[in-house]
């Protein structure tokens, strides 16, 4: 008895300990899961949130489709042919294939699954069966650099994409106009919704917010040996002279001192032979480019994040990155009033002029600073991804997956033109142990640190770091 | 050598640059009055016709402040805003632009000196 009530009496205090110990420990685990939890957002992230909720889940009361359906982040805010093949049969991008009233002159199925092109009506909606272009879908990372030029802003494959002002804010009135609506009348208010000045806004924020906020300084100390041939080659104003419109491999023109911007030319793309889209017995009307009637000119996209965005050129035209610096000692462009201009201002009259192993030394290069360029925004989402909070489990593997895809796209970048393997299996370890991080409930961050260190080996191993 | 290289710039320049940066006209057609964005208000005038010249190819707009006279040419895109009646919008002609209609113009220009780039009036019946 004297036992039982000794145990009891020991139970008891064992009890009291523990309720004591957890009144005690409670304020400071509570305090410190608030430390963990990132601190409010400020009105500029609160903005960009907002965009990024409108940009993937706002369809503006339309067919279904919202931005996100073209511009998927798992496929670089691009859509690939690859990619189209993943989707399920009732996903938005195919209304013309299911929406009775979509099915004539909306889309060409065909080549939108083919080749991951879809139909515009820039020159206007009047005879839509035989007035359209078929176009690739532009990325929109970094658009902070690659949109203004000094006669303006310059959006979409022509420099023409967006009604109003034409600018980037601008850009998703069209975009819902010709893309979102319910019927082939375009009736706002009916067959979709404008979006609000709030939400314009907000778009815009967000897409600002996307990829490379700077250009690149060239040339960078590249370790590979092609890699950097093909750097020199870029750079040489009388060889390669593609850092005349590309400048730092963005999407801005210099020449003569003068800073061009944006800048849309013609080089001669729509005359290229053997279009895909024609080889496949499909209607596409030439493409006159900027304005109505067009004046045959196209932007010039950023080049940094090119390698793992192809189709390349407005028209998906090519499909390698190697093809595509190819097109450049080709007929189409040396007989381009682009290809002439550079030609008129060559000593010898040579527009450009390079043979293969130079064209790969180019694309080598594009290759590997588009892998520094999947590096750092994975680097961005893992650190981003550490910062969160216990309890901001979802967050956290939500920012993982992009930093797996971003992992995903530099070894594709890399392996695909055979450079740096050493690299490309350091950052196959950096995808397992980010992998693991995914589904580990105890050890996220110290396998997101460890991923981080892999990521920095991996980065070591193509770019002289600054000591 | 640096007058040159400017002198290539500025003929870079002209190449790259022959048409200046504009909206897009094809979906300009079906946003409605006072609706276009970053252009609306700030670079148009929304009102009233208060008088056309054939002759002249010309408009009156009385906006609540001023009367502006607006030059039409055959460069001109006029369009017939039939959004409020939930019908398509239309492609007009000078003929549409009839006193008393209520119709927004987008200059050729930001100072509203130039002639029309684009008017949308707007339509009270089908």
């Amino acid at each position: 008895m004297s036992r039982s009530i000794g145990a009891a009496g020991r139970a008891r205090s064992h009890g009291i300990r523990a309720a004591a110990a957890i009144l005690i420990a409670a304020p400071v685990i509570a305090a410190l899961l608030a430390a963990c939890e990132p601190r409010p957002a400020d009105p500029e992230a609160a903005l960009i949130a907002k965009g990024r909720d409108l940009f993937f889940n706002e369809t503006f009361d339309g067919n279904g489709r919202t931005c996100g359906t073209c511009h998927r982040q798992e496929d670089n805010f691009t859509i690939t042919p690859s990619f189209i093949a993943t989707l399920p049969k009732d996903d938005p991008l195919f209304v013309a294939e299911f929406m009775p009233a979509l099915k004539q002159n909306f889309e060409n199925p065909r080549l939108m699954r083919e080749f991951g092109m879809i139909l515009e009506n820039l020159d206007g909606f009047d005879s839509l069966a035989t007035r359209f272009t078929m176009r690739g879908i532009p990325h929109v990372l970094a658009l902070r650099t690659s949109v203004a030029s000094p006669q303006g802003p310059r959006t979409g494959w022509s420099g023409d994409g967006a009604p109003g002002d034409g600018s980037l804010r601008g850009f998703a009135v069209g975009a819902v106009i010709q893309h979102f609506t319910k019927r082939l009348d375009r009736v706002p208010g009916v067959d979709f919704r404008l979006p609000t000045d709030e939400e314009l806004d907000a778009l815009e924020a967000f897409q600002r917010s996307l990829g490379r906020k700077d250009e690149l300084a060239l040339p960078l100390p590249l370790k590979g040996t092609i890699a950097a041939r093909g750097q020199e080659i870029f750079l040489d104003d009388g060889l390669g002279k593609c850092n005349i419109c590309h400048r730092n491999a963005g999407a801005n023109a210099s020449l003569g001192g003068a800073d061009l911007g944006n800048a849309s030319f013609n080089t001669g793309v729509e005359d290229l032979p053997d279009h895909p889209a024609l080889l496949a017995g499909e209607p596409k009307p030439r493409d006159d480019g900027f304005g109505i009637p067009g004046d045959g000119t196209f932007n010039t996209p950023p080049l940094v994040e090119a390698a793992d965005t192809g189709p390349f050129f407005h028209n998906n035209a090519v499909e390698t990155i190697e093809g595509a610096v190819a097109f450049y000692d080709g007929e189409a462009f040396n007989n381009s009033p682009a290809g002439r201009f550079l030609a008129s201002i060559d000593s010898s009259g040579a527009s450009i002029e390079l043979d293969a192993t130079q064209i790969v030394a180019i694309a080598a290069f594009l290759r590997v600073i588009n892998t520094l360029e999947n590096i750092r925004l994975s680097n961005e989402s893992l650190e981003q991804s550490m910062a969160l909070g216990f309890f901001k489990t979802a967050e956290a593997v939500e920012l993982l997956e992009r930093a797996t895809h971003e992992t995903d796209d530099a070894i594709a970048v890399l392996a695909g033109g055979g450079l740096h393997p050493d690299a490309v299996g350091e950052l196959r370890n950096v995808r397992r142990l980010i992998e693991r991080a995914r589904g580990s409930l105890v050890n996220r961050r110290g396998l997101t640190r460890e991923a981080i260190r892999a990521q920095q080996r991996a980065r070591g191993m193509i770019i002289t770091e600054p000591s | 050598m640096g007058s040159w290289a400017s002198a290539v710039g500025m003929a870079f320049l002209a190449l790259c640059a022959a048409s200046l940066a504009h909206g897009q006209m094809s979906t300009e057609r079906y946003i409605p009055i006072g609706k276009s964005p970053g252009v609306s208000q700030k670079y148009t005038s929304i009102g009233l016709i208060d008088s056309v010249s054939v002759v002249r190819k010309t408009i009156t707009i009385a906006e609540p402040n001023v009367r502006r006279t607006v030059i039409i040419t055959g460069r001109t895109r006029i369009w017939i805003d039939r959004s409020r009646l939930k019908l398509p919008n239309l492609v007009g002609r000078f003929e549409d632009l009839q006193r008393g209609r209520r119709v927004e113009v987008k200059y050729l220009d930001p100072d509203r000196h130039l002639p029309a780039d684009w008017v949308k009036v707007e339509a009270t019946a089908p």
